[in-house]
């Protein structure tokens, strides 16, 4: 456990020396804060100049869940840049070799900061949410935003081999959290066809107002990280 | 001939590093999407994701261009070969706006957007400025994160009041502001001369001013003054 924590400290000071660190953890307040009060500002507005009922309203369950994932995205989003540094520097072979280990050096750079993104979330949806959120729904809305930011962190760091090539998986990879607007303007079964996508179930979820399709979520995530990580063990040294 | 050589050289190295699949990728999930809004929306969608997108990829994908060539010692190589600061800027700034134009073309015929030239056109400045901005972070950063962060103020300032000035919520005095001007070309929407001209200005000034950076990058390669 003292290598992990070491390493993920070693992170941790690199991403602060870049000033990372800070703006990781500012974001996400600033994001809260614009969708509690910026998001139903604008309704009034839009509603003011169409004189239509509602137009964003239906959808304030969709900023929750993208507001679950953010946190976790960027937290994850600076680890991987860190890991594709080092996968340029040479320095995730070395790091494998020491007692840390490749099992440690993928806890320390992605499931730490994963983690700590979890718990920051759980203290600030509650806060910002813009519908009304159970504690069972806040959790799981914790957890699969959190396990979406492990995807897409491993998805950067497996299917790239420098930075570049990081960047551009980076834009691909963020496109797997758009599975969350398919149940609202796909009908069914066509919307189906994307259900693949963990964040499609988080969608679902919300869109019917249905607790048990978080189950498909965590379990589609499981599978997800499971074939990454394999993957991503295959490609380290 | 240098330039045209740059260019290609750009080109062939965005193909290697994945850029025009990630593209074609791209552009087939944006139709997808644009297909599934209902018909009054797909106009402002498209143009957001123009905008957003592949006009501002120079803004997302300069940092890890510079740095990679870093990396690989490229500047080294240009500081002592005839290449100047300025075809360097413009081979780069011509092949990632060649991918930009295809991909904004693409979305806006699918999303029926009217005066396709326009679109084009709006593309086209928003790429050349973004493109600029990027480069100027990029020649400054020692890693990505740096980058992410350093263009973050750029971002906002952009795409905040761009967005919100496509959905009408802008004060009249922003309406010839240059990310502005660039979202209403974009949308398919007329500009004004006056505009236009801060924007061709601004883009002047910035390219001078990236320029300088460059040198001064090429001047500093290796870790030592040249």
């Amino acid at each position: 456990m003292k290598p992990i924590l070491s390493s993920f400290l070693q992170m941790l000071k690199s991403v602060k020396r870049d000033r990372m660190l800070v703006a990781a953890c500012v974001a996400p307040l600033l994001v809260g804060i614009a969708i509690k009060y910026a998001i139903p500002f604008m309704e009034e507005i839009l509603i003011a100049q169409t004189n239509r009922r509602e137009i964003l309203r239906p959808y304030y369950g969709l900023f929750d869940i993208f507001f679950s994932m953010i946190t976790s995205a960027m937290f994850c989003f600076a680890a991987a840049m860190v890991l594709l540094e080092e996968h340029d520097d040479h320095i995730e072979s070395y790091c494998s070799i020491t007692p840390l280990g490749k099992t440690g050096y993928l806890i320390s750079r992605i499931f730490l900061p994963a983690f700590a993104a979890f718990l920051m979330t759980g203290i600030l949806l509650p806060i910002f949410h813009l519908t009304p959120l159970p504690p069972a729904m806040t959790f799981f809305f914790s957890l699969t935003g959190n396990l979406q930011g492990v995807i897409i962190a491993l998805l950067v760091v497996t299917l790239s081999t420098n930075k570049l090539e990081g960047m551009a998986v980076t834009k691909i990879a963020s496109v797997t959290i758009l599975g969350a607007l398919v149940p609202y303007f796909l009908p069914e079964p066509l919307q189906y066809t994307l259900a693949f996508l963990p964040s499609f179930w988080v969608g679902k979820s919300v869109c019917d107002q249905k607790l048990i399709y978080m189950l498909p979520a965590i379990l589609e995530t499981a599978i997800w990280i499971l074939i990454l990580l394999k993957r991503f063990r295959r490609k380290m040294p | 001939m240098r330039l045209r050589n740059l260019f290609l050289l750009d080109m062939r190295f965005q193909a290697k590093y994945g850029f025009y699949f990630l593209y074609v990728a791209l552009t087939v999930i944006y139709v997808v999407i644009l297909l599934a809004l209902p018909q009054s929306w797909r106009e402002k969608a498209a143009a957001i994701l123009i905008f957003s997108d592949p006009a501002s990829m120079g803004l997302f994908f300069m940092g890890a261009i510079v740095l990679l060539e870093k990396s690989q010692h490229t500047p080294c190589a240009f500081a002592v070969s005839p290449v100047r600061a300025g075809e360097y800027m413009l081979a780069k700034i011509a092949s990632l706006s060649a991918i930009s134009l295809v991909v904004a073309a693409l979305l806006a015929l699918t999303a029926g957007i009217a005066h396709l030239h326009m679109v084009l056109f709006g593309t086209m400045l928003s790429s050349v400025l973004f493109t600029l901005l990027g480069m100027m972070v990029a020649t400054k950063i020692v890693s990505l994160n740096q980058f992410i962060l350093w263009t973050v103020p750029i971002e906002i300032l952009a795409f905040i009041p761009a967005i919100l000035h496509l959905w009408g919520i802008s004060p009249a005095v922003l309406k010839n502001y240059p990310a502005n001007l660039c979202m209403d070309m974009i949308s398919g929407a007329s500009v004004s001369f006056l505009g236009l001209f801060c924007t061709v200005i601004l883009i002047g000034v910035l390219f001078m001013a990236v320029r300088k950076c460059v040198i001064k990058m090429w001047q500093e390669a290796g870790g030592i003054k040249l």
